[in-house]
């Protein structure tokens, strides 16, 4: 990823919307933008999901394979999450091996599903110590317009939710749906003039500065953290998005489990 | 998601209009590269028009527009194309000790020499005097094939912009932002109270109070025909 | 190619595994405007392929070493998302992905006008999210209309498809059990206002009277495409 240009003015105008307690796109301080989410929508896949935030968009697909468990887990299969961030989603977005950024994404957006327990990897099992189920997640950028990080990690708990064993294919019985029995969901502040925001933008990203993701389960337990980019926050500061946080991922779960 | 309706040779003719000109909502014409447009005898090729072996043809997808005996294409979304003496506004990508790399939004990026740049500066005094991410009103001196293209801020009102912000617009609405001798910038700044300089290169800067400013970019998204930024 | 004559892939009525005719085309349709942040884009369905691309420039070609004095330099590249195809593809460097580009690339220069912005790069990228056989032909279809999208200059557009034969049988637009069980496979890419080539390839078998069958094909089902190109190309100018 090339690094683009912050043009200076721009973080003096986002101060000075901050102070007025406004946004560079007309939202408010913890308002998300359009969201629209679709699941099955690629034929290949076992699972998949389209996600659009404002414009970003990103879709997720799941594969499963058979895998020899590990053998110091001889009972379990495994759950593999990966992102690219390929140039198609964007200028600053280059070609060749995945970029820190890239790889940022795809490690944080893992930590929060993986660490939910919404997949039983026991559950995974057919034959200990000999063949188990693989569940690879992969997440693909298609247009980067900022908070890739949120866009994924809905895309990746839909799609899964979604998902069905291919077991007549592998030939190990007929085919069922994935168990997933949580939603975890994530939720990225962006510090933007000063203040936290949620749901940053591609503008707000440039001219900003630290970010912060929470991943949070069905009964608000935290899963997973991650501080990104230079800067420093309070505890207040914090709290204040964690509060933000328990709200915003209860509404964004309903929807997921509705679909 | 295998065997669905399917395109047959045979019940496929060309549709009424379906491949020849035809007209948006606004009336025009629209052409796709490839497009036939009639003989070029007694014609002239514009911009995006080819003439070749007596025809007339589009090469880009776009608005057809006859002025005269010119046919030429008005695309959708246009790339700034530098040509001396536009104003322009561009931010300062890079230095070295003694040039400054403009980039304007165009095909390439322009430089600035110290010799053009603002007042007077020591060789290797560049990033103080601008420095990286800061934007400059100056104007296209010069459009070689051979180097890179020159800007110069020597010129009246030629300058480092300190405040207020730069919006972007697609170039070919610069004639509705401007409007008929300038009327309808004159108003935007009357009723936005805002100093707006509009660029040839689709940029212009923006500078008064914050709710001057957020007037004025939602009208321009207006021009645009944006549906701005919603909420969820 | 497979070239497995006896597995039955046309019924008692002429009639292929999924229910076309010889000369029939699978579903298509056409979207362009589809990614906000690029300055042109198109996503395409073909049978089961889908295809999405990205335009952007032209702008200035980095790495300097990459630049040309006296036009623009076309970066295009062509890719496989994982989860396109039954068996998970591992991403990374591909020969087939980097052999598909540079024939793409090659196609597409010999339509863009390039020497209309020197010094610069037009990066077109080309991502296959579903595949289905023919994913070559869909990518440069699809960039075409993109480019188009995108406001850059070309010739003509570009309508690119693939005959082949089944059974002895010449048919239009291999499918999926078409390509890795027939006899013979022939993409070409056409410039449909003037029936000439960018783009060819071929292999399999086929004898003169056959080639010339496939190649009649593919002439026909170009026309046809192009028309659908052309009408998704209006539709998003109209609004």
């Amino acid at each position: 990823m090339t690094i683009p240009i912050v043009p200076k003015l721009l973080r003096a105008h986002l101060s000075e919307l901050s102070g007025k307690n406004a946004r560079i796109d007309g939202r408010t301080q913890w308002e998300g933008r359009k969201l629209e989410v679709e699941h099955s929508v690629l034929p290949r896949a076992e699972g998949s999901a389209r996600v659009r935030m404002g414009d970003t968009i990103v879709l997720a697909g799941v594969k499963f394979q058979l895998m020899q468990p590990y053998p110091d887990r001889p009972n379990q299969g495994g759950l593999m999450c990966s992102a690219d961030v390929r140039p198609i989603a964007g200028r600053h977005w280059e070609a060749g091996p995945p970029s820190p950024e890239a790889i940022e994404l795809g490690r944080v957006v893992d930590r929060g599903i993986r660490e939910s327990g919404c997949i039983d990897v026991d559950s995974l099992c057919l034959i200990p110590g000999e063949k188990a189920w693989q569940v690879i997640l992969d997440l693909f950028a298609v247009s980067d317009d900022g908070n890739l990080f949120d866009a994924f990690a809905l895309a990746g708990i839909v799609a899964l939710r979604n998902a069905t064993l291919p077991a007549e294919r592998f030939e190990v019985g007929k085919d069922y749906p994935l168990p997933v029995s949580k939603t975890p969901i994530m939720c990225s502040y962006h510090k933007v003039g000063g203040r936290f925001v949620y749901d940053a933008c591609a503008r707000e990203e440039l001219g900003g500065d630290e970010r912060i993701h929470i991943t949070l389960g069905d009964d608000d337990n935290v899963h997973s953290l991650q501080k990104g980019l230079k800067g420093i926050f309070s505890t207040e500061e914090f709290t204040e998005i964690m509060t933000n946080a328990q709200g915003r991922t209860k509404e964004l779960r309903k929807i997921v489990d509705s679909l | 998601m295998n065997s669905g309706p399917v395109a047959r040779l045979d019940n496929m003719t060309k549709k009424n209009g379906a491949a020849g000109p035809r007209e948006n909502n606004r009336g025009q014409t629209l052409v796709v590269p490839g497009e036939d447009l009639g003989d070029s005898e007694g014609f002239e090729a514009g911009h995006g028009v080819m003439a070749i072996s007596g025809r007339l043809k589009a090469v880009k997808q776009g608005r057809l527009r006859e002025k005269g005996r010119s046919i030429s294409v008005e695309p959708t979304h246009t790339r700034y194309i530098p040509r001396p003496g536009d104003l322009v506004i561009g931010y300062i990508e890079g230095c070295t000790n003694n040039i400054w790399f403009i980039e304007l939004g165009a095909p390439f990026n322009a430089i600035l020499p110290m010799s053009l740049g603002p007042g007077k500066i020591d060789f290797g005094g560049t990033r103080s005097v601008m420095d990286i991410g800061e934007a400059v009103l100056c104007r296209i001196q010069e459009v070689e094939e051979t180097h890179s293209s020159v800007v110069t801020m020597k010129g009246m009102g030629l300058r480092k912009i300190r405040s207020g912000v730069i919006e972007e617009i697609d170039p070919h609405l610069l004639g509705r932002l401007i409007g008929k001798g300038g009327e309808t910038l004159r108003r935007l700044k009357a009723e936005t109270d805002c100093r707006i300089v509009v660029a040839d290169n689709g940029r212009m800067w923006v500078d008064g109070e914050l709710d001057g400013i957020l007037d004025v970019r939602n009208r321009l998204s207006a021009i645009s025909g944006d549906s701005n930024g919603g909420a969820n | 190619m497979g070239g497995y004559g006896d597995m039955q892939m046309i019924d008692e009525n002429g009639l292929r595994v999924d229910g076309r005719s010889p000369g029939d085309i699978r579903e298509i349709t056409i979207e362009t405007g589809v990614i906000p942040v690029a300055d042109g884009s198109c996503r395409m369905t073909w049978g089961t392929n889908e295809a999405i691309v990205a335009v952007y420039g032209p702008m200035e070609a980095h790495p300097r070493k990459i630049q040309r004095q006296d036009r623009a330099v076309l970066d295009v590249a062509y890719n496989m998302a994982p989860f396109s195809t039954t068996d998970r593809i591992r991403p990374g460097f591909n020969r087939r992905s980097r052999e598909i580009s540079k024939v793409t690339k090659d196609a597409l220069e010999s339509v863009v006008l390039l020497e209309l912005y020197p010094r610069s790069k037009i990066r077109v990228t080309i991502e296959i999210v579903s595949a289905e056989a023919g994913t070559r032909c869909v990518g440069l279809t699809a960039a075409s209309v993109a480019l188009a999208d995108a406001g850059i200059p070309m010739t003509d557009l570009v309508v690119s498809v693939a005959s082949g034969k089944i059974n002895d049988v010449v048919v239009c637009d291999l499918n999926k059990e078409e390509d890795n069980y027939g006899e013979a496979d022939l993409p070409m890419g056409i410039l449909p206002n003037s029936g000439e080539l960018v783009f060819l390839q071929m292999d399999g078998n086929l004898s003169q009277e056959e080639f010339k069958e496939a190649w009649q094909y593919n002439m026909d089902a170009a026309q046809v495409v192009h028309e659908m190109m052309v009408e998704a190309l209006k539709r998003g100018d109209s609004q």
